[in-house]
């Protein structure tokens, strides 16, 4: 009473409260600094557009924002093409070995896709061992650099965004509209054309636009494979990092320039997604079609390529670490010296990817499951703001929000640059969206009416919040922790803006080491960060499985 | 224990008037009924009772104690929902010493009521299982369980039934309302079905459109409805114009069909109405008749089935009323 909220409202406001806090300290501060850089002039007095006029004018920059918007459409439109039909195989189609399709096929999410970027520079790069071999036979092709490379890498690593949420819609679409159409005179065929993929076209849509977003805001794919070719997230970084000055002017109107973008397609999305929205309720999954023979072959060979291809360069990279280089020169022959020489000089950025991850995972899971809880409990206008400040990361690129973390707590009353705390604030404010949306689905399936029992016999909402809401989600919090975990461990692009003197962490070892000519460390570094990443999902695998899909 | 006071009590959501109003005296140990359609605001008029809704205005009293500004945790409620709402992740035991537990009751004093109150539920013996073994008519039982342990001063029933198959359904309407009874608790039941709430309560609060339509014992609502609305809803009924039973002015009444047999067996002087016979159902023991008057109005009849009784479709046909049974309405 004393501050004139309704008793059953007190805990939602308060954790409301606390989470705007949070957010508008790590997440709003920082992109309000992006901003203000990219809108005043040198002396930080005037408001001015002459930044965006100076960057906007260079043809440099304006490719880069053709290049990127030219190469994230390709991509989405490629991968799209690829995981629609791959979906429907493994919803409708007899493929052998779907559990196992799926497995594999949900790991590109997790691993570090500048590491496959990486692989693929080693294996048909210029000096690659793909490429070499090739011109021993008089054989070659193609530059992997440059747009064709990217493309491919974003395919290969982004596809499982269109995949499960389109395998989902597929398994979710009632038969009895398909045997209505069939009824009506439709054969098969056209019945998948006119009715079945229809339904599951929502579901495509929001995984391609969530694959045209990771092409935006991807900073070490098109940092591997761009070479002169500019990028948008990469010249961010370049002008943040070149700059002396500490007006970051011209990465500012970058930055801005890509969080407009990314959150203009989300809005996209969310408009055209909400208006149509095809419920289906069904009972039972669709029944396996039967097929001829030779389709079913050619199905089970186009869904086992796929998911194989995507995982060769992974695999690649971690058979290349045990092999010997001299200099960029691969050496046939088995050899730990390139672990030797990463963990010769130290064992520090291992054990800070280990420390980092955990904390960051934590803190994910401390703001972004309560936050979940309120968005799906309780419809009210500070509810629906907090779902979108916290939907707000997803459309912030890590670079940007790198550069908006250095601006705003560089100094001033909390400094934290040179510190750890930094990455561990970044990677928490990065990750929130994806913990919110995965707490407030399984929220969504806990019956309210049971948390009203508990009150009703005696507890207080916030112990009702942590001896039944929290017990029912915790596997789904777990799940949620074991993922943040894995893609924290292998971020970069805010961690090169971030990281300082003794804080470097495995993705800084293998960036540098990228830069150099360290390729036995690079390769040794990624095949580390696959290890660290997969070793986990590895070993909850039961867990991860039931709950990724609500990630999505 | 406690009678529950209502007065003034109102709340909008948006542009509707979910609750309009509403005053009510609830006596101490009565098992009263909440009765309506849905959205007629029943339910959130429980829900405020229960402290899960804010009143916009009004007040509501558990004796003397006025309580509408409490948490909703301190209540001391106890409330049976219509999806169950047992707890997946605890036993029986544990669900019914939820309640116990939060009051920091002794642990040797909380076994013992949860078997007490498992037994009165009829589940001695089920502590130890999972509520995914059990039925939904066990799941609820143990939610009352759960209710009863506390000794709360009031229980409330939100649709407690109406997730359960037909039979199971009337054998534990009479079992909540025995439970309720012999422990004396003041008990409110919210339903939309007219036979439950007749065959449970003491008194019933037909609701419409966010406002009491009529307060009183079933039987009485029944015989004597004060509106359309409460004639309709109580039962089946024909609203017939005054003017075709010989009466003045343009109101209705309203004839219940039981009200009606043929006038062949029907005693001296009870008025006749005659018209063609539209249908015929034979429901087992209950016959129904629809039976079409002159200007068109469908006259609804039931009796009890005779064997020697034979009606032809199409026939010309005359029922009786008895008199008594009339009700006019405003």
């Amino acid at each position: 009473m004393k501050l004139g909220v309704p008793h059953n409202l007190r805990l939602p406001v308060a954790i409301a409260v606390l989470a705007l806090l949070f957010l508008g300290l790590f997440l709003l501060y920082p992109l309000l600094n992006v901003f203000s850089a990219s809108v005043l002039d040198a002396d930080g007095e005037r408001l001015t557009f002459a930044n965006y006029a100076k960057i906007l004018g260079r043809p440099f920059y304006r490719a880069a924002i053709a290049n990127t918007l030219a190469i994230g459409l390709a991509a989405t439109a490629i991968t799209t093409a690829l995981a629609v039909p791959f979906a429907f195989a493994l919803a409708r189609l007899p493929v052998p070995g779907k559990a196992a399709i799926l497995a594999m096929a949900a790991l590109p999410l997790v691993l570090p896709s500048f590491v496959s970027a990486y692989a693929i520079v080693l294996l048909l790069g210029r000096s690659g061992i793909v490429t070499q071999w090739l011109q021993s036979w008089g054989l070659g092709f193609g530059s992997i650099y440059g747009a064709g490379g990217i493309i491919l890498v974003y395919t290969l690593t982004l596809y499982p965004y269109v995949l499960l949420p389109t395998i989902a819609a597929f398994k979710a679409v009632d038969v009895s509209m398909e045997e209505a159409a069939q009824g009506l005179g439709s054969s098969p065929r056209r019945t998948v054309w006119t009715v079945t993929l229809p339904i599951v076209m929502p579901a495509v849509l929001a995984g391609a636009l969530l694959v045209f977003i990771e092409t935006l805001e991807n900073f070490g794919v098109p940092f591997v494979l761009a070479e002169d070719m500019p990028i948008f997230a990469v010249e961010a970084f370049k002008l943040f990092i070149g700059e002396t000055a500490p007006n970051p002017a011209s990465a500012g109107v970058l930055g801005v320039l890509l969080i407009l973008t990314t959150a203009l397609v989300l809005l996209v999305q969310r408009r055209f997604l909400s208006a149509r929205r095809f419920a289906t309720n069904t009972r039972q999954a669709p029944p396996i079609l039967r097929i001829d023979r030779p389709l079913q072959v050619a199905a089970t060979i186009y869904c086992w390529a796929i998911v194989i291809l995507a995982l060769v360069p992974f695999f690649a990279i971690v058979v290349l670490s045990f092999m010997e280089f001299r200099g960029p020169v691969l050496h046939p022959n088995f050899s730990l010296a390139n672990f030797g020489s990463l963990f010769d000089r130290s064992l520090r950025p291992l054990v800070n990817t280990l420390v980092f991850a955990t904390l960051a995972a934590a803190c994910v899971s401390l703001v972004g499951v309560p936050i979940g809880y309120v968005v799906s409990r309780w419809r009210s206008g500070i509810a629906t703001l907090l779902d979108v400040v916290a939907t707000l990361p997803f459309a912030v690129a890590g670079t940007v929000l790198a550069i908006g973390f250095v601006v705003s707590f560089n100094s001033g009353p909390l400094v934290l640059t040179g510190g750890p705390l930094i990455l561990v604030l970044a990677y928490s404010v990065r990750k929130v969206p994806f913990a919110v949306r995965s707490a407030s689905a399984i929220v969504h399936q806990i019956d309210a009416s049971l948390e009203e029992a508990s009150i009703s016999l005696g507890r207080s909402p916030f112990q009702t919040l942590m001896r039944v809401v929290v017990p029912l989600m915790l596997g789904g919090i777990l799940s949620g922790v074991v993922l943040t975990w894995v893609t924290v461990a292998s971020e970069l692009s805010a961690t090169v803006v971030l990281y300082s003197g003794p804080w470097r962490t495995m993705t800084v070892v293998m960036f540098q080491a990228l830069e150099g000519s360290g390729a036995g460390i690079a390769t040794a570094a990624a095949s580390t960060l696959i290890v660290v990443t997969l070793l986990p999902i590895i070993l909850l695998y039961r867990l991860v499985r039931r709950y990724e899909l609500s990630m999505l | 224990m406690a009678g529950i006071v209502i007065s003034g009590v109102s709340r909008t959501f948006g542009t509707v008037r979910a609750v309009d109003n509403v005053s009510l005296e609830v006596g101490e140990g009565e098992f009263f009924t909440l009765l309506g359609p849905s959205g007629c605001g029943k339910t959130t008029l429980l829900r405020m009772i229960a402290g899960f809704t804010e009143l916009d205005g009004g007040e509501i009293r558990f004796g003397s104690e006025c309580i509408d500004r409490l948490p909703a945790h301190v209540r001391d409620i106890g409330m049976v929902f219509q999806n169950y709402a047992v707890f997946p992740n605890l036993t029986v035991a544990g669900n019914v010493a939820y309640g116990l537990r939060a009051r920091k009751v002794a642990t040797a004093e909380i076994e013992r009521r949860v078997e007490e109150a498992l037994a009165l539920v009829q589940l001695t013996g089920y502590g130890t299982r999972w509520p995914h073994q059990l039925s939904g008519g066990q799941l609820q039982r143990v939610a009352i369980a759960r209710a009863l342990v506390i000794r709360p001063r009031v229980l409330l029933f939100d649709e407690p039934l109406s997730n359960l198959d037909a039979r199971l359904r009337v054998s534990m309407r009479t079992e909540i309302r025995d439970l309720q009874k012999s422990l004396g608790i003041t008990a409110i039941y919210v339903t939309h079905d007219q036979e439950e709430a007749m065959s449970v309560s003491d008194r019933i609060a037909l609701m419409n459109a966010g406002r009491l339509e009529q307060v009183g014992v079933p039987v009485d609502i029944y015989r004597h409805p004060v509106s359309r609305f409460a004639a309709e809803f109580m039962g089946t009924t024909n609203l017939v114009p005054a003017r075709m039973v010989g009466r003045a002015g343009d109101q209705f009444v309203s004839l219940r069909p039981e009200a009606l047999r043929l006038a062949s067996d029907a005693p001296q002087g009870w008025p006749v109405l005659s018209g063609m016979l539209a249908h015929v159902e034979l429901l087992g023991p209950i016959m129904r008749l629809d039976v079409k008057l002159s200007d068109g109005t469908i006259l609804k009849a039931a009796m009890l089935d005779a064997p020697d009784r034979s009606l032809q479709t199409g026939a010309t046909i005359s029922l009786a009323y008895d008199p008594a049974r009339l009700t006019v309405l405003p």
